[in-house]
């Protein structure tokens, strides 16, 4: 069993917010943070880049038009045409309508798969779970993880600091 | 009495700390003790999914004969409840998504169940135009699937952009709804007691820890579904009223019908949502999470979408007689005065009289008179369907092809059925997932406590 690092319970995000940012001044790179609901601008203080999941969207949205637009064109002009009345083989204002509902769902599906995949979910098995004080169920506690591969970290400095920063409770936590 | 009247009209009444909200939400579906009346509403509608499938068997062995239908109006009830469904299910989407970009607070304890309204709506809404076709076992002939006869869908018909649109709606709306579930299902498999509860909620959860990375991404994206989910809902009600449009049919043929089917889709689906919302509030005691701010809000929206809907029924009543068609004439006197009138008259009744009395204060704030609107509504709105669908072929160009259908008991099966199923899956959502979203609720209460 070794060290995967320290834990430590805020009782409110203004508290977890502060900490963060004051553990960041001092240098630490490799944190993380849980709340039972999303605390606005904790990422980017953890030093998270600004996410490129919207433009993941948007490449499933143009994927999913031009793909159902390419296979409407194939069927009408090339795979069956037919000639009724001599009205034109594409006749695109219909065939728009098919195409932004792929590109709806071309958009959806890649944002939720996109989301998942970023967040490396589904996971089996996380070593925060393993903290006796970690309990997301609970709701009401915001927690403070520090990994033990952060540069900065020394189990008995880092704990002192968390604890000076008003933690209600500082917790080492297996791998 | 300024200040009770702001308490009866707040979102969220009432102190709340954390592990109070996540204790009696989850409470409902994990503590399994859910109240004798709710197991027997259970019960009243698993008769009626009996009803249904029997009536569906029967459809299917016997053939489309059998229920109302006949030449001219081949058209019926299987076309006027997938609209009234399909509409329905919009509300729901508009108050998970739009509420969302405008930033509404209100809607954060009822979007979870709007949602599922929305969900479970679409799948009954998506049998109808199956059953409706003579042979319902080559539906997936709508698909462009490679086979053997060289089949591709006719791109230009609107039936095909409707089986586009409704697939696709179906599945935003579950993806929408499974990721707004997410961080719940983590909390109920933090909370369940039993190993298989744990292993159901844990296996839906994927995972799901509250990191702020994750929350970050999440919210990312959950803004952009529901900034695509809006113009989902106007396009996917559109091309329901286009497959009336594109038809030449007097009665059909008309271009109010795509805004004027959409707004008809939010009165319909808002008036769901208080049928749904008023006994849910009282059977679970949740008067303080789904506040009368709520119901009082609903009812609005509903003036709103409603005085759209009447406006749509005027500027139709105007046109035919404007455009100086003598067929459209006929055709909006005989809806008036023919062999439907009695119905016309009822919808008239039901959805400009009734809905009337939702601009007093008093009466959105009476929870059983606004139930009772709110059922008015809901058989107001599937007469209106009904209308649109039968008068405008009964009264078609040639006098001599001019003739009625009536109803069977197998129409009276499968639309009753169909209602009956959708409340049992929305009992059974109720007893298996929580009906009121939990990390809104919280972030609610923070924001709240803040400002305190």
């Amino acid at each position: 069993m070794s060290l995967h690092g320290i834990i430590a319970v805020f009782a409110d995000p203004e508290a977890l917010t502060e900490a963060a940012c004051t553990m960041r001044a001092r240098g630490y790179r490799r944190m993380d943070a849980f709340s039972p609901f999303s605390v606005r601008g904790l990422a980017e203080i953890l030093g998270m880049p600004k996410s490129r999941l919207p433009w993941v969207v948007l490449g499933g949205g143009i994927l999913g038009a031009v793909l159902v637009y390419a296979l409407i064109l194939y069927s009408v002009e090339i795979d069956y045409p037919v000639n009724v009345g001599g009205r034109p083989l594409h006749s695109w204002p219909a065939f728009a309508v098919i195409a932004f509902e792929a590109a709806i769902l071309g958009a959806a599906l890649a944002g939720f798969v996109g989301m998942l995949s970023a967040n490396r979910l589904p996971r089996y098995y996380h070593p925060v779970f393993n903290a006796g004080s970690f309990s997301y169920a609970r709701g009401g506690k915001f927690y403070l993880f520090i990994e033990a591969a952060d540069p900065k970290f020394r189990k008995g400095v880092t704990k002192g600091q968390l604890t000076r920063l008003g933690a209600q409770s500082v917790e080492e936590v297996e791998a | 009495m300024a200040e009770a009247a702001a308490r009866s009209t707040a979102v969220l009444r009432g102190r709340h700390d954390f592990p109070e909200i996540s204790g009696r939400i989850g409470a409902i579906v994990l503590d399994g003790r859910l109240p004798r009346h709710f197991w027997t509403a259970f019960f009243f509608c698993f008769l009626l999914v009996l009803v249904f499938l029997y009536s569906i068997t029967y459809l299917i062995s016997v053939g489309v004969g059998a229920y109302g239908i006949d030449i001219p109006v081949a058209w019926g009830t299987m076309i006027s409840n997938f609209v009234w469904w399909i509409g329905i299910g919009h509300a729901g989407t508009l108050i998970s998504a739009v509420l969302l970009l405008l930033r509404q607070p209100w809607r954060a304890s009822i979007n979870r169940f709007a949602e599922a309204m929305t969900l479970f709506a679409v799948a009954m809404a998506g049998l109808f135009p199956i059953l409706h076709l003579g042979r319902p076992w080559f539906f997936y002939w709508l698909l462009p699937l490679p086979n053997t006869h060289m089949h591709w869908p006719q791109w230009r018909s609107p039936l095909v952009w409707d089986f586009a649109a409704i697939s696709t709606y179906a599945t935003v709306s579950l993806l929408f709804w499974y990721m707004g579930l997410l961080p719940d299902l983590a909390v109920l498999r933090d909370r369940a007691k039993s190993r298989a509860g744990q292993l159901f909620y844990g296996i839906l959860a994927l995972g799901w820890r509250g990191s702020a990375f994750h929350w970050a991404r999440y919210q990312t994206v959950y803004f952009l579904m529901a900034a695509l989910a809006t113009p989902l809902v106007v396009s996917v009600h559109s091309i329901v009223a286009l497959d009336f449009t594109f038809a030449i049919t007097p009665g059909y043929h008309s271009t109010i019908f795509p805004p004027y089917f959409v707004a008809g889709a939010l009165l319909s689906g808002f008036a769901m949502v208080l049928t749904i919302a008023i006994p849910l509030r009282w059977a679970f005691s949740v008067e303080d999470l789904i506040t009368l701010k709520h119901m009082d809000n609903a009812g609005k929206l509903m003036i709103a979408a409603g005085m759209i809907v009447i406006y749509g029924y005027a500027s139709e009543a105007f046109f035919a007689w404007y455009s100086g068609e003598p067929y459209e004439r006929a055709m909006m006197w005989q809806r008036a005065f023919g062999p439907y009138a009695p119905l016309f008259w009822v919808m008239l009744a039901c959805n400009c009289g009734a809905l009337q009395l939702l601009w007093f204060r008093r009466v959105r704030l009476n929870m059983p008179l606004l139930f009772a609107i709110a059922l008015v509504i809901n058989i107001g709105m599937w007469l209106e369907r009904y209308i649109i669908v039968v008068t405008g072929p009964s009264r078609d160009y040639l006098p001599s092809s001019w003739g009625e259908q009536s109803l069977t008991w197998l129409d009276f099966g499968i639309l009753f059925g169909s209602v009956g199923t959708f409340f049992a899956l929305v009992f059974l959502f109720i007893r298996i997932l929580p009906a009121i979203t939990i990390f809104e609720v919280e972030e609610l209460a923070e924001e709240k406590a803040q400002a305190t």
